[in-house]
């Protein structure tokens, strides 16, 4: 048997992602679209995929819906076969564990029955919400020669953003001799990446010891570390946790740079395209004569009138003419009608923008958002899903304007910086 | 039985369309690309999804391979169930008489076990070689009002023209909707009337059974149009002109193909293709494991279509570019159309080509007589080759697929032909 077909891969993809603010509204993080086609989650699926591995559990717990349809058969990352699987994992009411999941480590202690169902060597354990290549079998190998019982994910992050993970300190051989989770003062620059091998009967053990053991940074790896094999994998290369809007937005910008770091298609990783986006029902990309349009990424089934400068589109996104495009990811779907002004924003699925909009109004970027000074503070406006803008509205810096806001929401023709609608 | 489909759909994808040349050394017209990420085939496959016909059989045979492959289990058209699904009948050998298909009408006959199992009230034969858009149950249900044996669609083209097609002349019947084929003759030099057969011919199938057979015992050639459509005419039988009045791309010729993928350029194209619904096989090439396209600081685009995994980084005018192709920068690509995986490298200039897939043109090469006055026929370009840099060709020139790049000459004239 390949060894790769002997690790079981379980991924967590519950997360809410809060700082994704409406982002999230309607979705789980690894379900939030990137980079024109895909969504977050399928960047670890296509790794699983392009490593070998044929059995995936994927658990969710917050708002599952999209991310189910997302996934359906597995089939767009080649998971289906006899000896093959995707399977959705959710929460669920039983005999004794009746509870959502408390954390990473007790959503997969409510899932023992389809570990048990699933015998291997070893289990790999990924977040859904990240944005990397990996070759995971590599991983797996050094956790073999390593003959560890767990092996962490790290990677080299700078000492400024330490506090965001986990962080082990290693000794010469690559064992982790000790653990801080989310350190205020850092004493080493080593990350995990949430990705863990753990050996199968193992990772049973560990959880049967101490059910108050809810989550594998906070609880179970700290214990581990002083008692068991713990050895850190060291990752080099591009690896985003898109968790808020700022780092969201910089990695979509990211693709869009000269020989880019990153680069889905040359990665290998697999949009869905049968899933509700229906890109397989799109017709090549439409420039008119007269359209402008640099350094962007542009889906098929967009209609391109006006210009485009700068930024991310996905697929069915018209752009009418006079309009000015720039620095901005748009979702599938938008139609922006002649004469709009776009400067700095994100929009969510089939938002309409009516003529003459402004959308980015003005130079300062200072004023935080009123309600999520800490999502929004460097200009960046969101605009929610469904969310109808009339004509000739100027919307300024760090707006947020809500899914579904129509016409009656609006009862300025002007929002100024900061506000939410 | 509810399920059981009433209408078999059968389309003849086995013919190669001599005057397109290297577009078709190596796959069936059916086959050939268009649109920036469709095959022909894909136009008649689509209208038989949107029209709800499900149970597809495609009679192939010249070079099948891509064809197949492009069809896989009919998935892109929601052709698999238990009564859906796209079967490919290529020749076969068997007991007794065992040889290829003679013609259009000889692939059909040779399938007739195939049609008498499926038993369908009336049998769809569709040409797999044209762009339209057509609603197949209307000229069903007309075919069934009118009972007739036989209701084959036509489009009014220009008189001079005429004499390409089988012409039928269709009285008043049912006014603009259709009638009755009172006449009817098969590339006529003298056309008298000009009613084209798109060839989408709906028949009663035990009619069509008895010509079939009689056409095998009595006659040298086996055509729907040369020989099943007159005996059916002798015999005084029911034939009914639907009359089609959409857009009807018939691309038999590179002038015609050209054409045809121009029309969807445009303010105002002739081919709405959004509308259309056109689906594909995205596993066909991998498109669907493309990224968005890639539009570089100093790229210029206009009218034109370009589908994803393409990077822009020179300048595109009227153009079709299919997946992969790579424009760099100071390149100019106008008036034409690139096939999958195209490198038009730095300062190369294109001007009406058609290029097959995998070919790379060398930094500064040129295509085309640009500044020249008069009309400009399109170059073609095999699958495949190398263009060195520098070279030059004219307009109207064939290079074969996939020639050693050194037999590829620097200077290419107008109209030359290189093998």
């Amino acid at each position: 048997m390949n060894p790769q077909e002997n690790t079981l891969v379980l991924l967590l993809a519950g997360g809410v992602g809060s700082r994704l603010n409406i982002l999230v509204q309607t979705r789980a993080k690894p379900a939030v679209p990137f980079a024109g086609l895909y969504r977050i989650i399928d960047f670890s699926l296509s790794n699983v995929m392009n490593s070998g591995m044929k059995h995936v559990g994927v658990l969710t717990q917050y708002k599952p819906l999209s991310l189910m349809r997302h996934l359906g058969t597995g089939e767009a990352w080649d998971f289906t076969g006899r000896s093959r699987g995707v399977k959705i994992l959710p929460p669920s009411t039983g005999f004794r564990d009746s509870d959502w999941y408390k954390g990473t480590a007790d959503a997969i202690r409510h899932n023992l029955n389809f570990v048990r169902a699933h015998p291997s060597q070893e289990i790999l354990i990924l977040s859904g919400d990240h944005i990397y290549e990996m070759d995971l079998y590599r991983l797996i190998e050094f956790h073999r020669r390593k003959k560890a019982d767990i092996t962490i994910g790290m990677m080299i992050v700078p000492q400024s953003q330490i506090h965001q993970f986990g962080a082990g300190i290693t000794n010469d051989e690559g064992r982790i001799i000790e653990w801080e989770e989310k350190p205020k003062v850092p004493r080493t620059n080593l990350a995990s990446m949430g990705i863990y091998v753990f050996n199968y009967e193992y990772l049973l053990k560990l959880l049967a010891e101490d059910r108050e053991m809810v989550d594998f940074g906070m609880h179970l790896v700290p214990m581990a570390i002083a008692r068991d094999n713990v050895f850190a994998y060291p990752f080099e290369g591009y690896w985003r946790d898109v968790g808020t809007i700022q780092a969201y937005w910089e990695a979509n910008m990211d693709l869009l740079k000269d020989d880019p770091e990153i680069s889905p298609e040359a990665w290998g990783i697999r949009p869905n395209i049968e899933s509700d986006q229906l890109l397989a029902d799109r017709i090549p990309a439409r420039f008119a004569a007269g359209s402008r349009v640099s350094r962007s990424m542009i889906s098929a089934g967009c209609i391109i009138e006006g210009e485009v400068v700068n930024s991310v589109l996905s697929p069915g996104v018209k752009v009418g003419p006079g309009c000015r495009i720039r620095d901005s990811i748009i979702m599938h779907d938008c139609s922006i009608e002649e004469g709009t002004t776009i400067d700095l924003a994100i929009m969510d699925k089939r938002v309409k923008i009516g003529k003459g909009a402004v959308i980015g109004q003005g130079e300062n970027k200072n004023i935080p958002n009123s309600k999520y000074p800490d999502h929004l503070y460097t200009g960046i406006t969101l605009i929610g899903k469904e969310a109808v803008i009339p004509a000739g509205t100027v919307i300024g810096r760090n707006c947020i304007i809500h899914p579904w806001c129509t016409q009656e929401c609006f009862k300025d023709k002007v929002i100024i910086d900061g506000e939410t609608i | 039985m509810k399920l059981k489909p009433r209408t078999l759909a059968m389309i003849l994808a086995g013919g190669r369309v001599d005057d397109l040349t290297v577009l078709t050394f190596h796959r069936p017209k059916s086959a050939v690309p268009f649109g920036g990420f469709a095959r022909v085939i894909d136009f008649p496959l689509s209208n038989l999804m949107n029209s709800g016909l499900d149970r597809v059989a495609i009679l192939s045979q010249y070079r099948s391979y891509s064809l197949i492959n492009h069809i896989g289990i009919g998935a892109a058209w929601e052709m698999i169930g238990r009564y859906r699904g796209i079967s490919i009948l290529p020749p076969y050998i068997g007991y007794g008489h065992s040889q290829w298909y003679r013609g259009s009408s000889d692939a059909v006959y040779q399938n007739l076990d195939f049609i008498q199992y499926i038993n369908p009230e009336q049998l769809l034969i569709l040409s797999g070689d044209h762009i339209y858009r057509m609603d197949y149950r209307e000229i069903i249900n007309y075919h069934r009002q009118k009972d007739a044996d036989l209701t084959m669609a036509c489009i009014k083209v220009p008189m001079p023209e005429a004499h390409r097609f089988g012409l039928a002349d269709i009285d008043d019947e049912d006014g603009d909707l259709g009638g009755r084929v009172v006449r009817y003759r098969e590339k006529p030099e003298n056309p008298e009337y000009n009613w084209a057969s798109l060839t989408v011919f709906c028949f009663k199938p035990e009619v069509l059974y008895k010509m079939l057979e009689a056409n095998i015992k009595e006659d040298a050639s086996y055509e729907f149009g040369r020989d099943i459509i007159p005996r059916m005419m002798n015999e005084n039988l029911r034939v009914y002109g639907y009359k089609f009045r959409g857009y009807w791309g018939y691309t038999r010729t590179i002038e015609e193909y050209w054409q045809t993928n121009m029309d969807l350029l445009g303010p105002d194209p002739k081919i709405k293709f959004s509308e259309w619904n056109i689906r594909t096989n995205m596993d066909h090439r991998g498109i669907g494991d493309c990224q968005p396209l890639k539009i570089g600081d100093n790229a210029g685009i206009s009218d034109s279509l370009i589908y994803n995994g393409c990077i822009i980084e020179g300048e595109v005018e009227r153009s079709i570019l299919f997946p992969g192709t790579h424009i760099e920068k100071g390149a100019r690509v106008k008036d034409s159309v690139l096939f999958f995986n195209n490198v038009v490298g730095k300062d190369a200039k294109l001007d009406k080509i058609i290029s097959d897939v995998n070919t790379t043109f060398g930094r500064g090469v040129r295509i085309g007589t640009e500044g020249k006055p008069g009309p400009k026929t399109a170059s073609v370009i095999g699958w495949n080759n190398f263009i060195k840099a520098d070279t030059i060709i004219g307009s109207g020139c064939i290079v074969y697929p996939s020639l050693p790049s050194e037999k590829i000459p620097k200077q290419i004239e107008s109209g030359e032909v290189i093998r």
